[in-house]
């Protein structure tokens, strides 16, 4: 009874999955009812997606160690994935070319798969371990998600930036740009929020709301890469290539942040978040 | 010759001028913000990938000798206090001051006289329309959705939304320098260290981290009533706590059970929950005296000298064990006691029996002992911060005209700041009042 949230999430997998097929579909047949079938089942995925983290929430009080589903790896790869998802619903007026949202949904599942799929991670509900158990985990984990989440939007335009043929379903260079820009001005100030609520969560778990531990630094590296982002229009001859290349250079930042910092450097953050 | 005395000065002053303007141009400028933080940004990937503050062995187990050279030669061992690294952040907060004072305090002026455009450039402005009835009641809506009046006059008025938000991004990069001020505070006066503690320790001072840790008084005494550690049925653990009594001069001030979450405060220093494990103690007896020693510990009598130098959990299952020093005939001997073991529980040390008869293990706490004068000025920049990130990107803001013409109003604006959603507003406004398109 209780992995009923297990049965969702697997759920919500294959829509995503059916997301992507249909965009495809999409591609080959133009049909404007197929694009308006794709909104609709994102908004589904999205609804059954909440649900299911919703259910793991609940269920973790009937295993009497209630907690937010945001204490391991594989509820954070759940989360990252509901970000792109909820960011793809907030941008929604502005990501109105299906091959933004193709890549959306392809992030999405590629990490729901990778959940759940994958034998390295552990799918159980565990208890919440004391460094964890601070009201700070919710907001900490929220922001940088969402932050996460829009940086993987600006990746995406700057791929289909350098897309060097032309194609009716590509919105042109200018409308990247701008796409680009507006994702990192989501992105930029839940990064910065992010980085403030953990910075002040440590100085009340570890002493020292800076340590330089690896995870810390290299946040830090990703928020001054999208400082540069943003700071690039005010120079003179940095176009749409520059910021396009910053934005692609962001994103192995956050991946590097999110995956590298667990699985090759080591330091206090060691709950694999 | 005074005028060519003046002229000079004034040239000085030119030349003055000139020289302040393009350092502060330089200074200034966003490619120097950008290259010093693109420098701090690489520099900072080495701090993480090659091993900080660790020992010489450390290093030569890892990088070979060359490569250590370099590594000292730039203070790669401590990428994040090494001169350079400093210097690119004295640089960067220089950078801020000046890029600051000169670029956002023009924009500190007052907005100049404003004009009403006419009727034309307002129907070329990205959104407009026009409305015929009930004008006034349609000037009051949009006059209270749309902000403050900057303008009132007989043809018309001017509406202003969210101006504002362009001081958002003047509280982003003066908190980013507050946070800076608060961390070099904390760095010059503040410090750490940590005390460890057995339930029923007092202790007053603590062991102070640097080059060469050592005990300083901490000012006031804490007394540790209590260490528990709760687990999870899966044994993982829940919760450490430590219940302390706080003792000033005059007695016991107050009590707290410091948490992993939940640290103590007093006179601004914070104690944190950090670590805990176990400590074992040996009860002897020599020659039917009890004795309680601990590792390292030394008993003496009538030259008789004994030295705890190994404790193991277990020996060959044997259960624990301890290894004691020792010197007979003023040579130094070593020998092992196994608790569980009878024949090996007791021995003739010299002319001393010695008896182990217990060996306990004792849970001790780590506490983290921290002091940061700064910490006032990094909360204070980061609410700054988060005002100005809210401000800058979140807040719309936007212009609205309104030109009053003999048979109609033209409404139009022009958004400034989060431009689709100050449209949509201006769009919902629009259908409530059923505004034509201008023809």
């Amino acid at each position: 009874m209780g992995l009923i949230h297990h049965k969702i999430l697997g759920l919500v997998t294959i829509l995503y999955l059916l997301l992507f097929f249909l965009h495809l579909i999409y591609f080959v047949f133009k049909k404007n009812g197929i694009k308006k079938t794709v909104w609709i089942g994102i908004y589904v995925s999205l609804c059954l997606h909440t649900a299911g983290i919703i259910l793991r929430w609940v269920d973790s009080y009937r295993l009497n160690i209630g907690h937010a589903p945001f204490s391991n790896y594989y509820e954070s790869l759940i989360f990252f994935s509901w970000c792109i998802c909820f960011i793809i619903v907030v941008m929604r007026k502005i990501l109105i070319y299906p091959a933004i949202t193709t890549l959306g949904v392809l992030g999405a599942l590629i990490l729901m798969g990778y959940a759940s799929l994958s034998p390295g991670v552990d799918k159980n509900i565990q208890p919440l371990i004391p460094a964890l158990q601070s009201n700070w985990l919710h907001i900490h984990v929220i922001t940088c998600f969402i932050s996460y989440a829009a940086f993987i939007v600006s990746f995406i335009c700057g791929i289909l930036y350098f897309i060097g043929f032309k194609w009716a379903m590509l919105p042109d260079k200018g409308t990247l740009v701008e796409i680009n820009y507006k994702s990192v001005m989501v992105g930029f100030p839940m990064l910065s929020a992010g980085i403030l609520t953990g910075a002040v969560w440590a100085h009340y778990a570890w002493g020292s709301y800076w340590s330089w531990d690896p995870k810390e630094t290299w946040s830090l590296i990703t928020w001054i890469i999208y400082a540069l982002f943003l700071h690039a229009r005010f120079i003179r001859g940095w176009g749409g290539k520059k910021i396009a290349i910053i934005s692609i250079i962001g994103f192995f930042s956050v991946m590097f942040t999110y995956f590298g910092v667990n699985f090759i450097l080591s330091g206090l953050h060691s709950y694999a978040i | 010759m005074s005028a060519t005395k003046n002229s000079n000065a004034e040239s000085d002053i030119q030349l003055k001028k000139n020289i302040l303007g393009r350092l502060a141009g330089f200074f200034g400028s966003v490619k120097l913000a950008v290259s010093v933080l693109s420098f701090i940004a690489c520099t900072s990937v080495l701090g993480t990938t090659i091993k900080q503050n660790g020992s010489e062995e450390d290093y030569l187990s890892l990088y070979s000798e060359t490569t250590l050279k370099i590594i000292d030669f730039f203070g790669l061992s401590d990428v994040y206090h090494a001169p350079w690294f400093v210097a690119a952040i004295i640089l960067f907060a220089i950078n801020l001051v000046v890029c600051t004072s000169t670029r956002f305090f023009r924009k500190w002026k007052k907005p100049g006289h404003v004009r009403l455009p006419d009727e034309k450039t307002l129907y070329s402005m990205g959104l407009s329309f026009t409305v015929k009835k009930n004008r006034e009641d349609a000037i009051s809506l949009i006059s209270k959705r749309f902000g403050r009046k900057i303008y009132e006059g007989e043809d018309g008025l001017i509406l202003e939304k969210g101006l504002y938000s362009r001081y958002g991004i003047f509280c982003i990069h003066i908190s980013i320098l507050i946070v800076l001020i608060g961390s070099l505070i904390g760095i010059i006066w503040g410090y750490r260290g940590f005390v460890v503690l057995q339930r029923g320790d007092v202790k007053d001072r603590f062991v102070l981290r640097g080059r060469q840790p050592r005990e300083v008084p901490l000012g006031f005494a804490i007394k540790c009533r209590d260490f528990n550690i709760s687990l999870y049925p899966n044994g993982s653990p829940r919760d450490y706590v430590t219940s302390l009594e706080v003792i000033e001069k005059q007695g016991v001030l107050f009590k707290k059970d410091v948490r992993v979450n939940s640290p103590l405060s007093h006179r601004g220093i914070q104690i944190y929950q950090a670590s805990y494990g176990l400590l074992p103690s040996f009860s002897f007896k020599i020659d039917g005296r009890d004795v309680k020693l601990k590792e390292q510990d030394e008993y003496e009598e009538d030259g008789f000298i004994m030295v705890v130098t190994r404790f193991e959990k277990t020996i060959h299952n044997f259960g624990p064990g301890v290894q004691v020093a020792f010197l007979e005939d003023g040579k130094p001997k070593t020998t092992w006691f196994l608790r569980d073991i009878p024949e090996m529980k007791q021995r003739d040390l010299g002319n001393k029996r010695v008896v182990l008869e217990d060996i306990k293990e004792d849970l001790w706490t780590g506490l983290e002992v921290s002091y940061d004068p700064g910490i006032i000025f990094v909360w204070t920049g980061f609410a700054l911060m988060f005002i100005g990130l809210y401000i800058h990107f979140f807040v719309v803001s936007g212009r609205v005209y309104i030109r009053k013409l003999s048979d109609c109003i033209i409404v139009a604006g022009i958004g400034t700041r989060q431009m689709d959603r100050f449209k949509s507003a201006f769009e919902r406004i629009k259908r409530r009042l059923n505004g034509a398109y201008p023809s």
